[in-house]
C-alpha cells in the first residue's frame, strides 16, 4: 500500500479520474426521453462523448458504437503507454481476450466466405494484430493441418499463441488426433482459448498478490462461472449435448477455477437439459437467483441481462478499493456496458420501440437495485 | 575468537563496552541526524504518494489541484517538525569551556551521559513517529485527491482524516521536546 504509488499511482488515479466520464442517471433519463436520434446526439454532446461524435454527420447506432469503442480504445492505449510492469502486463492480459475474439471472428468469417476487409473492419480494435498478421489468418484452411500451420507461421509470435498451442496439444493428446479436430467447431475453439486465457490471467493475478489478487481473483472466478453456465446453456440442442460428448468435450471447456469448480463443473458436465441445469445451480446461492430470473422469464429479462446486472454490480465494487489493478479491468468492462446501453437506446429510438427503452443496465447508477436495497437496510 | 579469550587491554568486553565508550556528543548528534533525516524521509514519502495520485486525478478534474495542495502541505509539515526538533536539539549541544584530552573525576558524568542518550532517543522518537505520520498522511492524501476528483463534497471529510494522521507527528515532537528538556551538556567540572 505504501509502495504501490511508486509505479502505478499516476495511472491508477488516471483511471479513477476517467470514472467521472460515465453517463449519470440524469443523462440516461434525458436519453430515454429523446424522440429522434438527433436529440440523442444533442444530449450526448453535453457529456464526455462530445469529441467522439464531433465529426459525425448523421448519428446511427453502428456509427455511435464505433465512435464510442474508438474512444474507449484511445483511452485504453493512453493508459497502456503510461503503465509499466506489472500493470502493463495486466493491461495486456485484458487485450488478449479481444485478440482471441478477433482471430475467431476472422476464421469464422472466412468459413462463410466473407470479404477480408469487411471482417477486419468488424474486429475489436483492442485486439488488433499487425495488418499483415490480420490478413494472413484467414488464408489457412479450416483443417487440423491448417490450424497447425496457422499456429506455427502466424500465431506463434502473438501473445495468444501459447493458448492456441495448448489447445492444439490437448486435442492432439487425445488419441483421435485429426478426426476430432475437423469436427471441432470454431465456437469450441474459442471457448477453449478463452478458458486458457482466464486460467492464465488468474494465475498472473494470483502471482501479483495483495488487493489485486483478492478483488481481481473474485472477478475472474465469477467470469469463469458465467462462462461455464453459458457454455452449458448454449450446448443444448447441439452435438455437444450428446451424452458421449458431455464428459469428453464439454467438460473440457469449463475453466478450472471459480466458485463452481470443481464440484459444480463436475455436475454441470452431466446436465442434459435446462431443468437439470437449474437443479445444479440451485445448490449455489449466488447463481440460483440469476437462474430463477431466467427460469421465470419475467419482465422479459434474459439470463444475459441478469449476468450483466450482476457483473456491473461487482465491477462497480472493484472501484471502491484503492491501490489495486482490478479497477482497470472494471473500467474497460463498464465502458463496454455503457456502449451496449447507448446502442440499445439508440436502436430503440430508431425502431420506435419506446416501451423497451428502459431495459439497459446503467453504470454507477444510484437507482440500481442493489444500491437501493442497501440504502434501506 | 570467543568471548573472554582476549588478553589484550585494548579489547572490548562486548557490546555494552562499545556503546558506553561512544562519546555522548556522538549520541547527541546522531539523535539530531536521525530526527531530521527520518522526518524528511516521512515527508518525502507522503508527498510522493499524494503527488503521483494528484497528478493523475487532476487530468480529468483540473479543479482539484490547488485544493489538494493542502495534502502536500500536510506532508511538508512533517519535515518541518523534524527541522524544529533538530534546531532545539542542536542548540543543546555545547562544547566544554576548556578543551582537554581527558575529563577529570569531578566531571558530571551522569549529566553528560544523560544528555547524550536523552538527545539520541528524543531524535529517534521524532524521526520514527514522523515517518509513520508522513506515510499515513500520504496515503490519506492520495485517496483525498482521487475522491475529490469524483465528488468534491468528500474533500473536507478526508481532510479531517488527514489532520488526525498529521497529529501523529505532533505527538512525537511533544514527547521529543519533553525527553530532551533535562538534557544539558556540562560545560565545566562540578564545583
Amino acid at each position: 500500500m505504501a509502495t504501490f504509488n511508486i509505479l502505478h499511482g499516476h495511472v491508477e488515479s488516471l483511471v479513477r479520474g476517467m470514472r467521472s466520464s460515465f453517463l449519470a442517471d440524469a443523462d440516461y433519463h434525458h436519453l430515454t426521453q429523446c424522440e429522434t436520434l438527433d436529440d440523442v446526439r444533442l444530449n450526448l454532446s453535453e457529456t464526455d462523448y462530445e469529441d467522439a461524435l464531433a465529426d459525425m454527420n448523421a448519428l446511427i447506432p453502428t456509427g455511435l458504437q464505433k465512435a464510442a469503442v474508438d474512444k474507449l480504445v484511445t483511452e485504453f492505449q493512453f493508459l497502456r503507454t503510461q503503465a509499466i510492469d506489472p500493470l502493463a502486463k495486466f493491461l495486456d492480459f485484458i487485450t488478449y481476450e479481444y485478440m482471441i475474439e478477433n482471430v475467431m471472428l476472422l476464421l469464422k468469417g472466412t468459413l462463410s466466405g466473407r470479404d477480408i476487409n469487411e471482417l477486419i473492419a468488424q474486429c475489436h480494435p483492442l485486439g488488433m494484430f499487425k495488418e499483415s498478421t490480420m490478413r494472413s489468418i484467414p488464408t489457412f484452411e479450416s483443417t487440423p493441418r491448417g490450424y497447425q500451420d496457422l499456429y506455427q507461421t502466424v500465431l506463434v509470435d502473438t501473445p495468444v499463441g501459447p493458448y492456441f498451442s495448448m489447445f492444439l496439444q490437448e486435442t492432439a493428446g487425445r488419441g483421435e488426433v485429426s478426426n476430432v479436430l475437423e469436427e471441432v467447431e470454431i465456437e469450441i475453439i474459442k471457448s477453449s482459448l478463452i478458458k486458457y486465457w482466464i486460467e492464465d490471467f488468474a494465475k498472473y493475478v494470483d502471482s501479483l498478490g495483495g488487493e489485486t489478487a483478492t478483488i481481481m481473483g473474485e472477478l475472474l472466478k465469477v467470469r469463469a462461472d458465467t462462462n461455464a453456465i453459458n457454455i452449458t446453456l448454449n450446448s443444448f440442442g447441439t452435438p455437444l449435448n450428446e451424452p458421449a460428448m458431455r464428459a469428453s468435450d464439454r467438460k473440457r471447456l469449463y475453466p478450472a477455477l471459480g466458485h463452481l469448480y470443481p464440484a459444480g463443473t463436475a455436475m454441470l458436465a452431466d446436465v442434459g437439459d435446462e431443468d437439470e441445469l437449474g437443479r445444479v445451480l440451485e445448490l449455489f446461492p449466488q447463481y440460483s437467483s440469476i437462474w430463477n430470473i431466467h427460469a421465470a422469464g419475467s419482465e422479459g429479462k434474459s439470463i444475459d441481462d441478469a449476468f450483466y446486472e450482476r457483473d456491473v454490480q461487482m465491477l462497480e465494487l472493484a472501484f471502491e478499493g484503492q491501490m489495486h489493478f482490478a479497477s482497470f479491468y472494471a473500467y474497460v468492462k463498464l465502458k463496454e456496458q455503457e456502449i451496449r446501453n447507448l446502442v440499445w437506446i439508440s436502436e430503440c429510438i430508431l425502431q420506435s420501440q419506446k416501451d423497451e427503452i428502459n431495459k439497459f443496465v446503467p453504470v454507477f447508477s444510484f437507482n440500481s437495485g442493489w444500491r437501493a436495497s442497501s440504502k434501506k437496510r | 575468537m570467543s568471548y573472554g579469550t582476549c588478553q589484550s587491554s585494548f579489547c572490548n568486553q562486548g557490546w555494552s563496552d562499545v556503546l558506553t565508550h561512544m562519546s555522548p556528543y556522538g549520541y547527541a548528534n546522531f539523535g539530531i541526524a536521525f530526527g531530521l533525516g527520518l522526518s524528511v524521509v516521512g515527508a518525502a514519502w507522503g508527498i510522493w504518494l499524494t503527488g503521483s495520485s494528484l497528478v493523475g486525478a487532476s487530468v480529468k478534474a483540473p479543479r482539484i489541484i490547488s485544493k489538494n495542495l493542502i495534502s502536500v502541505i500536510f506532508c511538508e509539515a512533517t519535515a518541518i517538525y523534524g527541522v524544529i526538533m533538530a534546531i532545539i536539539l542542536a542548540n543543546k549541544v555545547k562544547k566544554p569551556e576548556e578543551a582537554t584530552s581527558s575529563l577529570g573525576d569531578d566531571w558530571d558524568y551522569a549529566g553528560y551521559y544523560y544528555a547524550g542518550y536523552g538527545m539520541f532517543s528524543s531524535g529517534l522518537s521524532v524521526g520514527l513517529t514522523n515517518i509513520a505520520s508522513g506515510v499515513s498522511v500520504g496515503i490519506a492524501g492520495s485517496s483525498c485527491a482521487v475522491g475529490d476528483a469524483q465528488d468534491s463534497s468528500l474533500f473536507v471529510k478526508i481532510l479531517i482524516v488527514e489532520i488526525f494522521a498529521s497529529a501523529l507527528g505532533i505527538f512525537g515532537i511533544i514527547v521529543g521536546i519533553i525527553q530532551s528538556n533535562a538534557c544539558t551538556f556540562p560545560i565545566t567540572a562540578l564545583e
